[in-house]
């Protein structure tokens, strides 16, 4: 009910979502599932994306059993005041971690590849105004953001379609080359790249038509995996199956080839726009933070937190010297902490309600 | 925002203004006709334009005075249908004055502050001995302009008729437009002591009742001595005021307002300013003219687009060669490259200086040649364009692409067809470049960013600035980027928020049916 008035649309919520999905992960996407399962890791990506559907549909099917609030007056409601502070405070920490990860490593990005001579800490303070200036807002205006800026960079994917003039489709057979086992560790890792769906808890409430929710989180789902196929498979007959390891970011490597009579190193254009998706994933992620933070302190209004957790982030870069590898460690342990909150949790607190609901029922009959 | 507010308070506590004839506001008139003119004396004094006419109407030989301001009263109106008839009226045996005069619009008051209203506002005032009324006579004419041909917003197709400055005769340029009973008007008094007369006009079945109740309790909030023209009034009354964008839509074309009244808008007309407020404004309504309804609509599509390009361009065009110059420069091809280092060769300065001096230059050129009367203007346009174009690059001050680049900037920020769109695009460009020379295109896109975040928070009385293209509400397009056939526009844009959607229906023929 506290939720109606700053509502989002069916469209908004699959683009929030795809949005928090497609980030930095791209960048490097090919590379990562060729080192695993070498030209075979597209199936990886199905399967991936098998999983991340599955694990978003249990969790609206979590999220409609309290519609009118987030994840955490779900757990207040039923499990009592504590135990929702205490999911707050988690929920606080994982998002504001998550969230200050991709900052710092889209920082890193723009250095390496853009900005070499640049400070992270100024880069991070140049990005930390536009994103300060849309999460103070309410939800529907992070909802107008993440529409809008799919809008303004679909037709970067169609430059990919370029290197495909001479792409040997050879080096995608045979398919399953060497067994399942590869593509099964490569799937652990896509698994990976889909996470982002978990706001999925705080988007919730504020969606007008909730009975669409479980297909516009499917739609959002499947969006994202059309991306990462488009841009992996393009890697992976682009580039032959010994040299895409070679690069850091072959995603990026791809569009060396894109020249125009007036236009050379797409890449570095390319980039400077990707920003605009990176801050997709960063914004709704803060968003999230600050917003269990405010639930976590009692405050209606949250925008004084987005100052405290950008500073945070610049004072936390700003004494420990980041680095890419530095980064990569910190996101492993992301990594296991989203398989617990993101696929464990919800799957037992499916269960859970399940048992309740039933058991509920019973004395009544 | 919050300081603002605060600000604002603190204003208004300061400005309960001590103006001296208040005790006045309820105090009666008397019966005994030279006590009132004693008072009208005491309150009118040192005003030489104020006239006392003592007469004795013929009629009743009840002695009589008639109170004017001679400079706002129309002179032919008081001589022939009051005095005269007062004077030489013939004897009849009726008591009602009303008879007596020839004028149409005749009022019965008593209190002092109604009076002196009346009078100030180019009213003349009869009193009569023994009557503790006094009648007021409509004999308002005012020095004013006939009705010209629009001066900012020209078009080759829509109206030629530019609003005045005078209120009525707005209201009436309007009305001639929508002629229905639903154009309703809301009259309200701003300033308490220019006591200016504002008229919201709007169609009761389509505007939205909350947008107008927002409109209506922002300038009844006002408390200002006075508010000389519609710019100001929309300044007090606007939702960000420290938004580079206008959020409300002022224009001196009667026919646009009357065409976003039918969409659902409300439009204030404020009296004594040749411009009229539109209101809720949406972004794309500020590259909309009124030409683009009156040529065919692949042509206005074209010239549309147009628009919205030169407005990426006029803000991003000197931005991005900075951009590239200073940071990117591997990104051109190289005989591309080769051609802009041959320009810049002889150039000692660093890119954004560079074109900090031909921007500045130029923005000082369009100043001089507004302000400027006619004839000097063009001396200005010569001057400037000879010293920009040829003396400065032959001086190796800037290089050719430069100017090219700030020529180019300059024409595509004059092709938004409204003045405040324009001026704000202009002023935008001058972050843009300062971010571009100190990131780059990292500086460029998070400019955008900055912009977008300010774009689509932004509302223009409560509704969404941005709409309909953040949020996106596509069955709104049909009016922005391309302008679709008229006939198939049956829907008001849900961008005004009218309660009443459909406007027409379309029962066009189709092609060869006879």
């Amino acid at each position: 009910m506290k939720y109606t008035q700053n509502q989002i649309t069916f469209m908004q919520f699959i683009f929030l979502i795809h949005g928090v999905q497609l980030g930095v992960g791209l960048l490097t996407l090919p590379r990562e599932l060729a080192e695993k399962a070498g030209t075979d890791g597209w199936i990886g990506l199905i399967i991936g994306w098998l999983f991340s559907t599955l694990a978003s549909l249990i969790i609206i099917q979590v999220m409609k059993n309290y519609p009118n609030g987030t994840i955490i007056d779900l757990l207040t409601h039923y499990f009592g005041k504590w135990f929702g502070k205490l999911a707050s405070f988690i929920f606080v920490l994982y998002f504001a971690f998550l969230g200050s990860i991709v900052f710092v490593r889209e920082g890193l990005f723009i250095q390496f590849w853009i900005l070499p001579q640049t400070d992270l800490v100024i880069l991070l303070f140049l990005l930390s105004i536009p994103s300060y200036l849309i999460v103070r807002n309410n939800i529907s205006i992070l909802g107008r953001y993440a529409e809008l800026v799919f809008f303004l960079t679909t037709w970067m994917l169609f430059f990919y379609f370029t290197p495909l003039k001479e792409a040997h489709w050879l080096h995608l057979l045979p398919i399953i080359k060497e067994g399942w086992k590869p593509i099964l560790t490569a799937a652990k890792t896509t698994i990976f790249s889909f996470l982002g769906f978990e706001v999925a808890f705080f988007l919730y409430p504020f969606l007008q038509k909730k009975h669409k929710a479980s297909i516009g989180i499917f739609i959002a789902n499947t969006l994202t995996l059309v991306v990462f196929l488009i841009v992996t498979i393009v890697a992976f007959t682009f580039y032959s199956p010994d040299e895409i390891t070679q690069y850091k970011e072959p995603t990026i490597n791809l569009l060396k080839i894109v020249e125009f009579k007036f236009l050379e190193r797409l890449e570095i254009v390319f980039l400077s726009l990707y920003i605009f998706v990176i801050s997709t994933t960063v914004l709704p992620l803060f968003f999230a933070t600050v917003f269990s933070a405010s639930q976590l302190f009692g405050k209606q209004d949250h925008s004084k937190y987005v100052v405290w957790l950008l500073l945070l982030n610049l004072v936390y870069v700003f004494f420990l010297p980041q680095s890419f590898d530095k980064n990569t460690q910190l996101q492993k342990v992301s990594e296991s902490i989203s398989l617990i909150l993101v696929y464990a949790f919800p799957l037992c607190l499916w269960v859970y309600l399940w048992l309740y609901s039933r058991f509920k029922r019973r004395p009544l009959k | 925002m919050l300081f603002f507010r605060k600000y604002h308070n603190k204003k208004k506590q300061h400005s309960s203004f001590q103006i001296q004839n208040n005790d006045i506001s309820k105090k009666l008139i008397s019966s005994l006709l030279l006590e009132n003119i004693a008072e009208i004396q005491n309150i009118f004094s040192d005003t030489p334009d104020l006239v006392v006419k003592n007469i004795v109407i013929k009629q009743t030989k009840c002695p009589a005075a008639l109170v004017y301001l001679s400079g706002l009263t129309d002179t032919k109106t008081i001589n022939n249908h009051i005095l005269s008839p007062l004077l030489f009226g013939a004897e009849k045996e009726e008591k009602d004055f009303e008879v007596q005069v020839s004028v149409g619009n005749v009022k019965e008051k008593n209190t002092w502050q109604e009076i002196e209203n009346a009078i100030l506002q180019g009213n003349s005032v009869l009193f009569m001995d023994n009557q503790n009324k006094a009648f007021i006579f409509d004999t308002q004419g005012w020095p004013q302009r006939g009705i010209e041909e629009t001066t900012i917003e020209s078009s080759l197709r829509g109206e030629h008729l530019g609003f005045t400055e005078t209120g009525s005769t707005n209201i009436a340029l309007i009305r001639r437009h929508i002629q229905n009973r639903e154009l309703k008007m809301k009259e309200m008094t701003v300033g308490a002591r220019g006591n200016l007369k504002l008229t919201i006009m709007y169609l009761a079945d389509v505007a939205k009742p909350e947008v107008l109740k927002e409109l209506v309790d922002r300038i009844n909030k006002l408390d200002v001595d006075s508010i000389i023209n519609a710019a100001s009034l929309a300044e007090y009354i606007e939702d960000n005021p420290y938004s580079p964008f206008p959020q409300l839509f002022l224009t001196e074309r009667p026919d646009f307002a009357a065409a976003e009244i039918l969409q659902g808008r409300i439009v204030t007309v404020v009296d004594r300013s040749p411009n009229v407020l539109v209101g809720p404004a949406t972004f794309e309504t500020f590259f909309k003219s009124m030409d683009d309804y009156g040529s065919r609509w692949q042509v206005a599509s074209f010239i549309r687009l147009m628009r919205y390009f030169g407005f990426l361009v006029a803000i991003f065009l000197p931005a991005t060669y900075i951009a590239v110059i200073s940071f990117h420069f591997e990104i051109i091809p190289l005989k591309l490259l080769l051609s802009v280092g041959a320009s810049r060769e002889k150039v000692p300065f660093p890119p954004f200086i560079e074109a900090i001096i031909m921007e500045i230059t130029l923005e000082m050129l369009r100043e001089a040649g507004i302000r400027l009367p006619a004839k000097i203007g063009q001396t200005v346009g010569i001057v400037g364009g000879i010293v920009i174009g040829q003396a400065a690059v032959e001086a190796g001050i800037v290089s050719n692409i430069m100017v090219i680049v700030v020529a180019l900037t300059a024409i595509a920020s004059f092709i938004i067809p409204n003045y405040d769109m324009g001026a704000a695009i202009r002023m935008l460009r001058f972050p843009m470049m300062i971010v571009a020379s100190l990131f780059g295109f990292v500086g460029l896109t998070v400019g955008l960013m900055t912009l977008i975040a300010h774009f689509i928070a932004l509302e223009s009385l409560g509704t969404p600035y941005g709409s309909p293209i953040a949020p996106l509400r596509f069955p709104d397009w049909k009016d922005v980027f391309i302008r679709f056939p008229e006939w198939s526009m049956i829907k008001r844009p849900e961008s005004t928020r009218a309660i009443q959607r459909r406007k027409a229906n379309s029962n066009r023929p189709k092609g060869d049916e006879h």
